[in-house]
C-alpha cells in the first residue's frame, strides 16, 4: 500500500501477520490507529445520520454570505478538484496549510522560477545534498534513507561517504545535523540571509562571509545534479523567496543546483497544483475578485472576521492554530468533513464523517516532487471526500 | 556509557587466582564482556564478604548484556523513529538486497539483519552480520547513522 502520513508517500509498505512492515513510526501510527476516534454525523452536537448532515451543511451554505473551504492537504487530488468546484459556484475563498507552510515554495517551482527535479533523480544522480532548516528525521522521516542521502542510486552507486556530500543548514544541532560527517558539512546560521547572500557572492567569485559556502559550490561542481531542500526553517528565515530563487539561480550560473520543499502534509503539494492548474495560484484564493492575496489566507480570514461560515476538511485548525485565531471559529458556522473526531469536529454545527485517504479510499496524491501517485487502499469506503464533496457540488 | 573490560577489570578482585579458570582477571573481563564466561564463574566474588559492594555495581553493570544479541547490540525501541537509515546503510543488506534495501526500500530478502515492524526496529537476522562469528569485524555503520543512537554497541 501507499502511506499516506506524510509527502513521501511511501510505496514499499505491506501488512503482514497484523504487522505493518517498513513504513516508520509515524507511518505506523497512522496506518495502524484509523479506527480509533472516529468522527460521527453530528448537527449541533446531536447525532443524526450522515444524509442530514450533509442537508444541514447546505442549508448553512445556502444562507452563508462569505463562506471559506480550508484545509483539503489529506484529501486526494479528486476531492481537492471538486472542492474547487464548490468555491467557484459559491464564489468563495479556499485555502489549505500551505499558505502558512511550504505553499510559496511550490508556487516558485510551479512557475518555472527555480530549477527542479525529482526524488528518484536525486536517488540516482544528486552528489550534494542540502537540508536547509528542515529536520526530515521528524517530519519525514524516511527522507534520507529512502530518496535522498543513503540510498545507492544508477550514477551513485557506492554508498553515502563516498558518492555524496551532505549539507545540514540550521539554526541548532538538530537530528540530521548529527549525520553530518564525513565529506559532510554542518552550518549554524543566525541569519539564513546572511548565507543566502553568501552562495550569491561565491557564485559571483567575491569572497563571501561564510566561507564554507566556496567548497559547497566547488564540490557541486563534480555533479550534474546537486538538490537544495528547503523546509519551513528557510521560509520563516528569509520571509521573502524572491532572494532564495535569485540565490539558486545564481548559483545555477556555476554549477547545476535544482530545488524541492521538504515537508508538509500528504497531498499539501496536490492542492497547490490542482489549484494553479484551474485558476494560476496556488492557495489563498477569493473565487469572488478571481485574484489570490495574503489577505484570503484562511488564518486572516479569521482574524479580520471576514467569512461567517467554514468548510474544514481533514484538518485542525482549533488544535493547529493559535488560539487568538482558532477563537474566532467559534463566531462563525463550521462544517468539518473529517474521519477523525478532532477538536474542532467536537466544536463544528455540523460533522460529517469520512474516510482516510490511503487507507479507506483510493485516488491520486502527488508527492513533495510533484510526482502523482494511484493510492493502494486497504478497504473501500462508501462515504469519502469525493461523495461527500460530490453531494455538496449537487445540492448547492 | 560503553562497557569496557578495564571498567569490570577494577571492580573484579584482581587477585588473579585462577578459579575461574582463566590466567588473570584482565581475560576474565574480557570474556565476560563477550558472553564466553559467566560472572559467577569468578567464585570468591560469591563467597568473601568483602566484595558484597563490588559484587552489586558489577551486576548492576553487566544487566545490559542480558539484553544485548550475540553481536553486542542494543536497540532501544524507545528512541527508535523507524528512519531505516540503519536498513539502508548496512553493507550485508546492500550485498544482498541491491535492488531492495541497497536502493533504499524496505528489505526485499526473506531474512535481513533488520525490519522495521510497527514503526520500531526490529533485529531478525543477527548470524549474518558483520560482527558475528570468529572471523568478525567491529563494524559500527548503523550505529553512526543513526540520529537519537537508539542502536548502540556494547564496547562503545
Amino acid at each position: 500500500m501507499i502511506c499516506t502520513a506524510c509527502s513521501c508517500l511511501c510505496d514499499d509498505v505491506f501488512i503482514e501477520d497484523g504487522k505493518v512492515l517498513n513504513a516508520c513510526k509515524r507511518g505506523f501510527e497512522h496506518i495502524s490507529k484509523f479506527k480509533e476516534n472516529r468522527a460521527i454525523p453530528r448537527v449541533r452536537g446531536g447525532t443524526v445520520d450522515v444524509d442530514k448532515a450533509i442537508d444541514e451543511a447546505l442549508e448553512l451554505l445556502k444562507s452563508s454570505k462569505k463562506p471559506a473551504i480550508y484545509g483539503l492537504d489529506t484529501s486526494t487530488v479528486e476531492a481537492q478538484r471538486l472542492a474547487i468546484k464548490i468555491a467557484r459556484k459559491l464564489g468563495c475563498f479556499i485555502d489549505d496549510n500551505s499558505s502558512f507552510c511550504l505553499g510559496d515554495f511550490v508556487e516558485m517551482i510551479l512557475r518555472k522560477e527555480v530549477p527542479t527535479t525529482t526524488l528518484d533523480d536525486v536517488r540516482d544522480y544528486a552528489y550534494v545534498i542540502i537540508y536547509w532548516g528542515a529536520n526530515v528525521y521528524q517530519s519525514l522521516p524516511r527522507h534520507m534513507s529512502k530518496y535522498t542521502y543513503y540510498p545507492r542510486g544508477a550514477k551513485r552507486n557506492r554508498g553515502y561517504d563516498e558518492d555524496r556530500y551532505l549539507v545540514v543548514v540550521d539554526v541548532r544541532k538538530s537530528d540530521i545535523a548529527k549525520l553530518a560527517k564525513k565529506n559532510a558539512k554542518f552550518i549554524k546560521v543566525e541569519r539564513d540571509l546572511e548565507l543566502v547572500e553568501s552562495f550569491i557572492m561565491a557564485a559571483e567569485g567575491k569572497a563571501p562571509k561564510h566561507i564554507e559556502v566556496v567548497e559547497i559550490l566547488r564540490e557541486m561542481k563534480k555533479s550534474e545534479l546537486n538538490v537544495l531542500f528547503g523546509g519551513l526553517g528557510l521560509k520563516y528565515g528569509l520571509g521573502d523567496t524572491k532572494i532564495l530563487a535569485e540565490m539558486i539561480n545564481k548559483v545555477n550560473s556555476y554549477a547545476p543546483l535544482a530545488f524541492l520543499p521538504a515537508g508538509f502534509h500528504s497531498n499539501m503539494r496536490g492542492f497547490n497544483e490542482t489549484l494553479f492548474e484551474d485558476v494560476g495560484f496556488v492557495n489563498k484564493f477569493s473565487f469572488a475578485e478571481n485574484r489570490s492575496d495574503q489577505r484570503f489566507a484562511f488564518t486572516e480570514l479569521l482574524k479580520e472576521e471576514a467569512i461567517d461560515c467554514a468548510v474544514i476538511v481533514g484538518t485542525d485548525p482549533v488544535a493547529s492554530l493559535p488560539f487568538d485565531i482558532s477563537r474566532k471559529l467559534a463566531k462563525i458556522k463550521t462544517i468539518v468533513i473529517d474521519p477523525k473526531d478532532t477538536v474542532t469536529a467536537k466544536l463544528a454545527d455540523v460533522v460529517i464523517p469520512s474516510a482516510y485517504s490511503g487507507i479507506e479510499s483510493g485516488g491520486t496524491m502527488v508527492r513533495s516532487d510533484g510526482v502523482r501517485v494511484k493510492l493502494e487502499p486497504l478497504e473501500k469506503a462508501e462515504i469519502d471526500d469525493v461523495y461527500i464533496l460530490k453531494r455538496i457540488l449537487e445540492g448547492l | 556509557m560503553p562497557l569496557t573490560p578495564m571498567e569490570i577489570y577494577k571492580l573484579l578482585p584482581k587477585t588473579n587466582c585462577k578459579k575461574c579458570g582463566e590466567q588473570t582477571c584482565m581475560s576474565f573481563a574480557f570474556k565476560l564482556i563477550n558472553r564466553e564466561k559467566k560472572l559467577e564463574d569468578c567464585k570468591p566474588l560469591f563467597e568473601e564478604k568483602k566484595y558484597e559492594i563490588q559484587l552489586k555495581k558489577l551486576q548492576e553493570m553487566l544487566k545490559p548484556l542480558e539484553k544485548a544479541t550475540e553481536t553486542g547490540l542494543i536497540v532501544n525501541e524507545a528512541l527508535c523513529n523507524g528512519c531505516g537509515n540503519c536498513i539502508v546503510v548496512c553493507p550485508v543488506h546492500v550485498e544482498k538486497d541491491p535492488r531492495g534495501a541497497g536502493v533504499g526500500k524496505g528489505p526485499t530478502i526473506a531474512d535481513p539483519i533488520y525490519r522495521i515492524e510497527n514503526g520500531k526496529l526490529i533485529v531478525l537476522n543477527m548470524h549474518a552480520c558483520r560482527r558475528y562469528g570468529k572471523s568478525r569485524i567491529l563494524c559500527v555503520v548503523c550505529r553512526e547513522n543513526c540520529p537519537t543512537d537508539a542502536i548502540s554497541f556494547l564496547e562503545g
